[in-house]
């Protein structure tokens, strides 16, 4: 019975991640720092404040959706619910505050062109001309 | 315990910063909480449960507010009740938090003592894998730190460090006594990559515990039996058992490995009360899990130790010698002695646990503990429980 339940659970997780599409990290167009996955991840978990360039990251999340799951487990390397255990644990030990949350990705583009300190993540069909891809995974 | 003056001052502080001066963005409330139903099997008792369910022994609810004074500048608040203490709610952290630097952190006020590795996060039920971090380890009588905490991040090499320094009091309770730690100071280093963390610590402090007002019956015995040894002129023995501004030291060591599939630690820890009745406490545990998707199955091991040593053994043998009538010289010793010898503890606990995440943000735990006593047969148990824990 739980062999059962598990491999369906497996089976339901695969088949949802190879129906994504890829996701795109993206910048505001004049960002001209080098930021590589490993920055990424550092200023999405609150490591780091600023881009290697020295200048104030700002990192937007999206609520919740497929780009979300996407990012954490592509760039993050870990599921989305071990991110929010993450969180949990940096907010109630006084140690951090998670990214600020958006609901949709054209509210991150919409953010991201507007400023030129932040960084966010789309689902790479979405992404237009107003922003610039630092990398898609 | 009573919220103080201090606490409601900065949780004031923090509503009318958000009611006045700044938009409700700058005011973050969050929350957590643990509803864990425990049994034992006929007859045992085990962690403050027996053989009745009992819904409220470990569940707890919790509410942050937190508020940016200014860009360096924020104060928080906690306020939390126990199902032990029939949800009174207290306020369990309230303190200013000041950013010296980008990686230098000041912490004035009521905060977690840094003691041991999840010891920040101790109440927090959803951080972890456990339906409650290892006892042998996490139920030590204080938590709560009231004084200042430094804390300095960095990252070099490829490691993230991460060094705290903490000053000041606190008070719990051991043994229906009021426990109080005064110059408590504490220092604790921790180092973590992708996969590893490891983590010590050392604290010390000076504490007393007055066991001569408790509330407890064998406690308080205990504590006159002191003053008694102290009014036939043992004023010297008297003083060694008393834990009575006498010095107490931590020393704890961790190391975890996590890669997300599955992961490995373990915590060892110990706590001496040097010139006090008390003997070293010594405890540690492993513990060892992986992850399935929403699934995480883990095993834990504990084992706590104490020695049950008898010291002052030169003093003790005065009372023999001092001509008192054998029935008070049996007393007196059998006291100075048995105190001691009562403490001798040797147990482990194997724990069963398996954590499922429902949605993010919620999770629901069964575990099947058993304990194993190498001193008293009578306390060994078996101890189920399922519990859920929440964030928002």
């Amino acid at each position: 019975m739980l062999k059962r339940t598990l491999a369906s659970i497996l089976l339901t997780s695969a088949v949802s991640v190879s129906a994504l599409a890829e996701v795109a990290v993206i910048v505001h167009p004049g960002n001209s720092a080098a930021i590589d996955a490993d920055a990424v991840e550092r200023i999405f978990l609150g490591k780091k404040s600023q881009f290697p360039d020295g200048s104030e990251a700002l990192p937007i999340n999206i609520e919740s959706g497929g780009a979300v799951d996407e990012f954490n487990n592509k760039v993050l390397g870990r599921s989305t619910a071990q991110v929010k255990s993450f969180w949990s644990k940096q907010i109630f030990t006084g140690k951090g505050t998670p990214p600020k949350e958006v609901a949709s990705d054209a509210s991150v583009i919409d953010l991201v062109k507007n400023n030129k300190n932040a960084i966010g993540y789309v689902d790479a069909a979405n992404v237009t001309g107003d922003v610039k891809v630092v990398f898609t995974k | 315990m009573k919220a103080n003056k201090f606490s409601l001052a900065v949780l004031l502080t923090a509503s009318i910063t958000a009611s006045q001066a700044y938009a409700v963005d700058n005011v973050r409330i969050n929350g957590f909480g643990n509803v864990v139903m425990g049994v034992t099997s006929s007859d045992d008792t085990f962690l403050g449960y027996d053989d009745n369910p009992d819904f409220s022994n470990e569940s707890l609810f919790a509410l942050q507010v937190s508020s940016d004074i200014s860009d360096k500048l924020s104060a928080t608040a906690q306020v939390l009740g126990r199902g032990s203490e029939d949800f009174d709610v207290n306020f369990e952290w309230a303190y200013l938090s000041y950013k010296l630097s980008d990686s230098l952190t000041l912490v004035a006020g009521r905060s977690r003592l840094p003691l041991f590795t999840y010891s920040s996060s101790l109440d927090v039920g959803y951080t972890y894998h456990w339906v409650t971090a290892p006892s042998v380890v996490y139920n030590v009588p204080f938590n709560n730190l009231d004084g200042v905490k430094l804390s300095k991040t960095g990252y070099a090499g490829g490691w993230d460090y991460m060094v705290d320094v903490a000053f000041g009091q606190f008070k719990g309770t051991t043994l229906g006594a009021e426990n109080r730690g005064e110059n408590t100071a504490l220092i604790s280093g921790q180092i973590s990559n992708e996969t590893f963390t490891f983590r010590s610590v050392y604290g010390r402090t000076t504490n007393t515990i007055d066991l001569a007002n408790s509330e407890d019956a064998t406690a308080q015995a205990l504590g006159n039996g002191f003053d008694s040894l102290e009014a036939a002129g043992f004023v010297d023995l008297a003083d060694s058992l008393r834990i009575e501004e006498d010095t107490g030291e931590f020393v704890g060591f961790s190391v975890m490995y996590d890669n997300f599939d599955y992961f490995i630690g373990a915590e060892h820890t110990e706590i001496k009360t040097t010139n006090t009745f008390a003997n070293d406490d010594e405890a540690y545990y492993v513990t060892v899990g992986a992850r399935f998707g929403k699934w995480t199955p883990a095993l834990t091991y504990e084992n706590f130790e104490s020695s049950g040593d008898v010291k002052y053994t030169a003093q003790i043998a005065q009372i023999a010698s001092s001509g008192l009538p054998p029935e008070a010289v049996a007393a007196l010793s059998g006291l100075a002695i048995g105190s001691q010898q009562s403490q001798l503890s040797d147990y482990s606990i194997i724990t069963a646990s398996l954590r499922y995440d429902v949605t993010s943000g919620m999770a629901i735990k069964a575990d099947i503990s058993k304990r194993s006593d190498d001193v008293d047969d009578n306390q060994d148990a078996t101890l189920a429980r399922l519990a859920v824990n929440f964030v928002f």
